[in-house]
């Protein structure tokens, strides 16, 4: 039998290492697992929009390079909870916290 | 055929009315409309608030303002009220002793003393003895896990303190547990060198070790006397789940009760009254005291400070010396405000006695021929000052279907309410009474702790709901709403009001049930305590079961649910009371404005 963890999913391609940490770093400190998955192809919000979907809590990060959305499943493609671009280290644990909060039904926290 | 309208300047909305009297006497009404008061009540200012509404109100009927043949003012009623709120008792800190406050994600559990080391002094430190490190923002946490691990085999590390937002990542790290509190924003206070204590609630619990006195002084190892002014501390920090408290030896803490002085009541008979017996004590006595001339506070206290700051406030708006002004009415709540304790090192609060005061004081007439010899003069329309404003209201609430004479009214409008009885022979009684909507907005401010007053009257006004995913909130009954479209992520997880204009977030994380029920008992506490004082005092022999109908005008008797608590409260002595519907249609509004129309047929000079 094959059990799904439940996990806030990242789809990545060529992920920029350092932002990558912060958002990890962002679900740990909110007590939640996460799962990195490298992906062959897609855009932002193909990849946000799967990882949502295919995780069981049902939130999900896509990251190209520095970009990055955050999904929930439910919401349409293309229509991401946050889309960072250029985020700063701050900016990453927070897309982090909140796609943990997303789950934990607690307020989300807004970039400073 | 005439056409005449009625003109109602109230403290936040100017009302108007018009109707069409026939050849034969008969009263047609053509329209009504409302604005927003421009400037204060009484004032040239108005004008603007009056035109606009009047525009309105041709507009509905295709009518022009210049076709009117006579405008009718309200006699404003000559009372103005106003607000205030003072604390009782006082929590004061000296040199820093605490830190009790409820990050969302301390981390580890259990308690620990020790004495404070900085992070950057552990390798001074000395082996064998307790230590709490503290941990400025700037180092990361790898780093102050990888370190803690270094140095734990050498030193005893008891217990963290961690500035930055990052409990759960260095304890996930570490290979020993530790209680570790985080979002400490005035790390820098912390005086190295001292004991402390701190401690972790367990999942789901609050702190009991530095909630407790004796538990203070165990981990501390106070004495009694100690112990004794440590009180403070543990009462502020039930509740908490997390908290740190550091000894600092001729530092103390007192919980100071300042002087809050006593009420002096000029009346029938004279009565003295100290603010500290609560609201239901001042309350008897100004009962007792009979009609009151004037009430002042005890000079150099704190509710002598607020009197006489209400009566300068008064004096600037009715221009009048402040010897000439005399507070007639005071209606006392007993409430309680989060104050910030002085010394505190996270923002901490604590709970502490307050008690509101709304105040009415009498003005002289307020100048409103001179707002009606403005009106005539801009709209080449005959304006005439007519009626006082409650017997209007009456007037106006008689065409609400089902009442009956007698008929009282109970006017709840901002600063003052107002009540008048009107008996079977057409003869008013009525009064005023100081304290309604503004005094419930100060008490949902202050008890909540809210930072801005528009806020507390937003959460008056409209019902709450909490957004518990992207397509559905739960409302404050409990019921559910559910949408196609998703909802702006900044509100998710959020309490917000649900307003005509859409979703308005409360920023301030307070649990919706709290909200709800400190909103209740505010409305409770004013609107029930003054509608029962004024009615009592104008009803026949001051005896409320003589009054079979009252009707509820004005702007509180919109509220969704003031006046369903004063119909219940009422039912118990055989009132019917209920929300006015002027006209059969215009609801609670308009009732002076239509009374001001209604009256000109009985007025022989037009």
């Amino acid at each position: 039998m094959i059990v799904n963890k439940p996990t806030v999913l990242l789809y990545t391609i060529a992920a920029n290492p350092r932002r990558l940490r912060d958002v990890c770093a962002g679900i740990e400190e909110e007590g939640v697992l996460y799962e990195v998955k490298e992906q062959e192809s897609g855009d932002l919000e193909t990849l946000a929009y799967l990882a949502a979907n295919n995780s069981m809590l049902g939130s999900g990060i896509g990251i190209v390079g520095d970009a990055m959305a955050l999904q929930i499943k439910g919401m349409p493609m293309g229509s991401d909870v946050f889309v960072l671009r250029h985020p700063t280290a701050e900016q990453c644990r927070h897309l982090g916290a909140n796609s943990a909060r997303a789950i934990k039904k607690m307020p989300f926290k807004e970039d400073a | 055929m005439r056409r005449i309208a009625g003109v109602d300047i109230g403290n936040s909305t100017t009302e108007v009315c018009i109707g069409e009297v026939g050849n034969d006497g008969s009263l047609r009404f053509l329209s009504g409309a409302s604005r927003l008061t421009t400037g204060t009540k009484g004032t040239l200012a108005n004008v603007y608030g009056i035109k606009s509404a009047l525009e309105t109100a041709v507009a509905v009927y295709g009518g022009r303002i210049e076709d009117l043949d006579v405008i009718r003012l309200n006699e404003a009623a000559p009372v103005i009220g106003d607000t205030a709120m003072e604390t009782i008792t006082e929590t004061i800190i000296t040199e820093s002793s605490m830190i009790g406050h409820n990050p969302s994600t301390p981390a580890g559990a259990g308690q620990a003393a020790g004495t404070l080391l900085a992070f950057d002094h552990l390798e001074s430190a000395q082996a064998g003895i307790p230590y709490i490190v503290f941990v400025p923002s700037q180092y990361v946490y790898e780093h102050v896990a990888e370190e803690i691990n270094r140095y734990a085999g050498k030193l005893t590390i008891a217990g963290l303190i961690l500035q930055a937002d990052e409990a759960v990542l260095v304890e996930n790290r570490l290979q020993h547990p530790l209680p570790i509190i985080d979002e400490v924003r005035r790390i820098d206070k912390l005086p190295e060198g001292k004991l402390a204590a701190i401690e972790v609630a367990l999942p789901g619990q609050t702190v009991h070790m530095l909630s407790n006195p004796y538990g203070i002084a165990t981990l501390l190892k106070l004495n009694a006397e100690e112990t004794r002014l440590a009180t403070p501390i543990a009462k502020s920090l039930v509740g908490k789940r997390s908290a740190v408290v550091i000894r600092t030896p001729g530092g103390n803490v007192r919980e100071n009760v300042i002087p809050a002085g006593s009420i002096r009541i000029e009346g029938d008979r004279d009565r003295e009254v100290s603010i500290d017996e609560g609201a239901d004590k001042i309350m008897a006595a100004l009962h007792e005291a009979g009609d009151i001339h004037d009430i002042s506070g005890q000079p150099d206290t704190n509710v002598g400070h607020m009197l006489s700051r209400i009566k300068s406030g008064m004096g600037e708006v009715s221009g009048e010396s402040d010897e000439h002004i005399r507070i007639t009415d005071i209606l006392a709540v007993d409430t309680l405000a989060p104050v910030s304790i002085a010394g505190a090192l996270a923002g901490e609060t604590c709970m502490e006695k307050a008690v509101g005061i709304a105040a009415m004081v009498k003005t002289q007439q307020l100048p409103m021929q001179q707002i009606a010899d403005r009106l005539q003069q801009e709209l080449h329309v005959r304006v005439i000052v007519a009626g006082v404003e409650a017997v209007m209201a009456s007037i106006g609430a008689m065409t609400t279907p089902g009442t009956a004479l007698p008929l009282a009214i109970l006017d709840m409008g901002g600063g003052s309410t107002d009540a008048a009885v009107v008996d079977e022979a057409g003869r008013v009684t009525l009064t005023h009474r100081a304290g309604a909507g503004e005094l419930v907005s100060m008490l949902i401010q202050t008890e909540l702790g809210l930072g801005a007053r528009t806020t507390a009257e937003q959460i008056k006004k409209y019902p709450l709901a909490k957004v518990e995913s992207l397509f559905h909130l739960r409302l404050e009954n409990g019921e559910m709403q559910f949408f196609e479209n998703s909802i702006d992520p900044r509100l998710f997880g959020h309490v917000v009001l649900i307003t005509p204009e859409g979703f308005v977030r409360i920023d301030e994380d307070i649990p919706m049930e709290r909200i709800v029920q400190v909103r209740r008992e505010a409305k409770r506490k004013v609107f029930v305590t003054n509608a029962l004082r004024a009615l009592t005092h104008v009803a026949p022999g001051h005896d409320l079961r003589r009054v079979p109908h009252v009707v509820l005008v004005g702007g509180s008797a919109e509220d969704f649910e003031i006046p369903g608590m004063l119909t219940e409260e009422f039912a118990n002595y055989r009132i019917v009371c209920g929300r006015g519907n002027i006209r059969s249609t215009e609801g609670p509004r308009n009732a002076v404005a239509t009374g001001l129309v209604l009256s000109s047929l009985g007025d022989k000079s037009l």
